[in-house]
């Protein structure tokens, strides 16, 4: 790898041997990353390897212990305005988390209006718009409960939309979703790409990681094994661990 | 004509400045504060201290009488007191009551704790249902039951009866304790109770009252039960001078006019009943009590306790919910003492600490600021919070950790997250515990009427001590307690349909 000690500020992340412990265990390993605008990151690995841990430093929804993680050149720590930091970078959770006693709508402009103090009109205007860009205007007045699996999907990558982030992180956004659902995710994560977002994606779907991924990030136990590009990741993988965990998946 | 007027002004004028005199010479009592005189009441004891009429404030009787009596001899103002008769002894000695007059008996035990002064001779009776042979001694009880008034010391004298029989291989007097004179009189018109303990006055009272079904079967001759006593703390000075007051109101005739009016002298003794046995259920005292004023009024009094002590028991909670539920901390035990003393002590008790033990160690609780409705709202808000905190806990708990977490993500603020995340999601699960809470503690506040305050059920009882009409005023009670109990059912059923959300079928309803 070729990176540089210090962190980049010319880069959208720049993380430098970033590490996490629970007590005693450590769940990031020094992990070291420059992350372009736009840039469509995959993390994969093994369960238990810590990429959920490693996307939630990112929002600082999970701190880290050491090491420097940067964005648009600015080092975030425990200083850092956590309302600000979280308006750049969205995200969205495995179980969509999305929350049952509002509306589509509501889901959509409550933070806008609470946080940035946008007035409701507003909000709600703007969550309209991005609900058609995702595809699900017709819903906006229905409760979470209604709706499918995709349909909450494309609600909760709404919901981050609207407070206009930077970076938005998923979770495993493919978990609970039929192949058609899963494509519909890919159109809108390139077309997230297109305006400009940077995403960062944990996944355990191979197909859906080789179809947006621009560069592959393998981790276990808690250190990035290697990052790649998606052809050569999976036709020859460099290190022996993601070899045997792509062994492992096609036998599965 | 002048003159005549101004001799009048002149004569009227030496009077006055006679009365006066003589009032000074009688100097008030030290426990008459600022012009009042305080005396402390349960008014279930026709014809000596009772309710007279649909209103509660309505005291009256021969006791009444002779507070406003004793007061105008000093100048006083009578201020009356109501409370349950347990509460009255601790009230005298909290200084909440000057003293206390009430039919109660002069006694050597009580008078080890409090001067007695006597005013008027009584003696204590058996009674039973009209038919009933006489007895002449109390052995004669022996395997009988006899029904009795708490608080009072009849219970003593049986006890000392049975230690007797016991000595003799004969069966005990069993006895039954009622909290009311009313009730305890009730148990022999039901059979329940072969005989009642009571005064003789009481008995005058209610023979009128019942149509002649109950009568003397015994009347034996006891020290302790010769004379009703007005008792104070102790003080040799006050005790004197409430003599000298009783002696005056005795030279005047005023307790002989007094004991007329309240058709408790001897010669009425035998007179015949001068009405016939109530009817089993009259509907128009049924109903003319239900929309009674003192009726409303008790379920207002109910109504407000429940809904005041609830709101501050939710207040209460909602921090120490929140604080149990989060990061350990070295206030969390504090809170969990709390929680597990608060539900676990009984709620009676908790009510009588309250009111009349707190005084003792504070002295700032025994002014006039602090009312029984502070007391019970207090009392009961405390209780209800403990019960409530584990509501919330639960609640709180139920709201997935993700809610919070995807708020956060988002920017909110702590305040925002639960205020429009996690609170409402909580409220949905824990408004059905918190309405039965709420139910149960409507229930609840009726225990509040033994530190004397007004609420329904304690109207209740009033009105049928007054009327010895038990069905029909027990009755009217249980239509107002229902009549709450549904409408707040009807305003759950009401919020629950705002939480369509939770479910996908109501939730399909309410787009269409
Ligand atoms: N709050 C926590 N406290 C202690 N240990 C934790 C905590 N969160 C995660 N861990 C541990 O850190 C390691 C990494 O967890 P993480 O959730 O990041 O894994 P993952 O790669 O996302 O796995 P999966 O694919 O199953 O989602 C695991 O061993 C996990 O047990
Ligand atoms: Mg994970």
């Amino acid at each position: 790898m070729t990176l540089n000690r210090l962190p980049d500020p010319g880069k959208r992340l720049s993380i430098r041997d970033l590490s996490k412990l629970y007590n005693e265990f450590v769940a990031l390993d020094h992990i070291n990353l420059d992350i372009e605008q736009g840039e469509k990151i995959v993390v994969l690995g093994p369960s238990g390897s810590g990429k959920s841990t490693f996307i939630r430093c990112l929002n600082r929804i999970e701190p880290h212990n050491s090491g420097v993680l940067m964005i648009d050149g600015k080092i975030i720590d425990q200083k850092t305005d956590l309302t600000e930091l979280r308006g750049r970078v969205g995200m969205v959770f495995q179980n969509y988390n999305l929350f049952p006693h509002l509306t589509v709508l509501e889901n959509c402009a409550v933070a806008p209006r609470l946080v940035r103090s946008i007035p409701r009109g507003q909000a709600e205007d703007t969550a309209r718009r991005i609900l058609a860009q995702v595809g699900i205007a017709e819903q906006a007045s229905k409760y979470p409960i209604q709706l499918s699996g995709g349909q909450q999907q494309r609600v909760a990558i709404a919901r981050a939309l609207c407070m206009d982030p930077e970076i938005i992180l998923f979770d495993e956004p493919t978990a609970a979703l039929d192949p058609e659902a899963i494509s519909g995710v890919v159109l809108i994560i390139n077309d997230l790409a297109a305006q400009g977002i940077t995403t960062v994606c944990v996944t355990h779907e191979m197909g859906f990681a080789r179809r947006i991924a621009d560069r592959i990030v393998f981790m276990d136990k808690g250190r990035v094994q290697e990052i790649t590009p998606p052809e050569e990741f999976f036709t020859a993988p460099r290190s022996a661990r993601a070899r045997a965990f792509l062994n492992e998946m096609i036998r599965f | 004509m002048r003159r005549t007027g101004l001799l009048g002004v002149l004569i009227a004028g030496l009077v006055t400045m006679l009365a006066t005199i003589s009032a000074r010479a009688e100097a008030p009592p030290s426990f008459a504060a600022n012009g009042t005189l305080t005396a402390c009441t349960n008014p279930t004891l026709p014809p000596m201290t009772f309710v007279n009429g649909a209103e509660a404030s309505a005291l009256a009787g021969f006791d009444i009488d002779l507070v406003r009596e004793i007061a105008g001899v000093w100048n006083l103002r009578p201020d009356i007191v109501q409370m349950d008769f347990e509460g009255m002894f601790p009230s005298l000695s909290a200084g909440r009551c000057g003293m206390v007059i009430s039919g109660v008996m002069r006694q050597a035990t009580r008078e080890r704790n409090f001067d007695a002064i006597p005013y008027y001779e009584s003696a204590m009776v058996v009674i039973a249902r009209t038919g009933t042979p006489k007895i002449s001694s109390f052995s004669e009880l022996s395997g009988q039951t006899v029904a009795i008034e708490t608080g009072t010391s009849y219970g003593r004298l049986i006890e000392i009866e049975n230690a007797a029989l016991a000595a003799r291989g004969k069966p005990p007097i069993r006895v039954q304790l009622y909290p009311s004179e009313d009730q305890v009189i009730q148990q022999v018109l039901l059979g329940r109770a072969h005989a009642a303990m009571s005064q003789d006055v009481e008995v005058l009272y209610r023979r009128r009252q019942l149509g002649g079904k109950v009568t003397t079967i015994f009347k034996p001759d006891i020290p302790d039960f010769h004379d009703f006593a007005i008792y104070i703390r102790k003080d040799s000075v006050d005790k004197a001078r409430l003599e000298q007051a009783v002696d005056e109101l005795r030279r005047r005739g005023t307790l002989t006019a007094l004991a007329h009016k309240w058709n408790i002298d001897d010669t009425l003794e035998e007179a015949a009943p001068t009405r016939g046995a109530p009817s089993r259920f009259d509907v128009q005292t049924f109903l003319s009590a239900l929309v009674s004023r003192a009726f409303f009024k008790g379920a207002s009094m109910t109504l407000i306790m429940a809904l005041l002590s609830h709101v501050t028991a939710i207040a209460i909670s909602i921090p120490i919910a929140l604080a149990l539920n989060g990061r350990r901390s070295l206030i969390q035990p504090v809170l969990s003492a709390y929680v597990a003393v608060f539900r676990g002590a009984p709620t009676l008790l908790q009510l009588l600490f309250i009111w009349n033990a707190l005084p003792q160690f504070l002295p700032i609780f025994r002014e006039s600021w602090f009312t029984p409705f502070l007391a019970a709202w207090i009392s009961l808000s405390i209780n209800e919070s403990a019960y409530q905190v584990e509501i919330n806990r639960a609640a709180l708990r139920a709201v997935d950790r993700g809610q919070s977490l995807a708020a956060e993500a988002l920017g909110m603020k702590k305040s925002h997250v639960y205020w429009h995340i996690v609170f409402p999601q909580a409220l949905r699960i824990a408004l059905p515990p918190t309405i039965n809470d709420f139910i149960s503690l409507l229930k609840t506040t009726s225990l509040a009427s033994v530190i004397s305050l007004q609420e329904l059920l304690a109207v209740t009882q009033i009105q049928v001590a007054r009327t010895f009409q038990f069905t029909e005023y027990y009755s009217a009670a249980l239509v107002w307690y229902l009549g709450i109990v549904f409408f707040f059912l009807y305003v759950q059923k009401r919020i629950e349909r705002r939480f369509t959300w939770a479910d996908r079928d109501k939730a399909a309803a309410h787009d269409a």
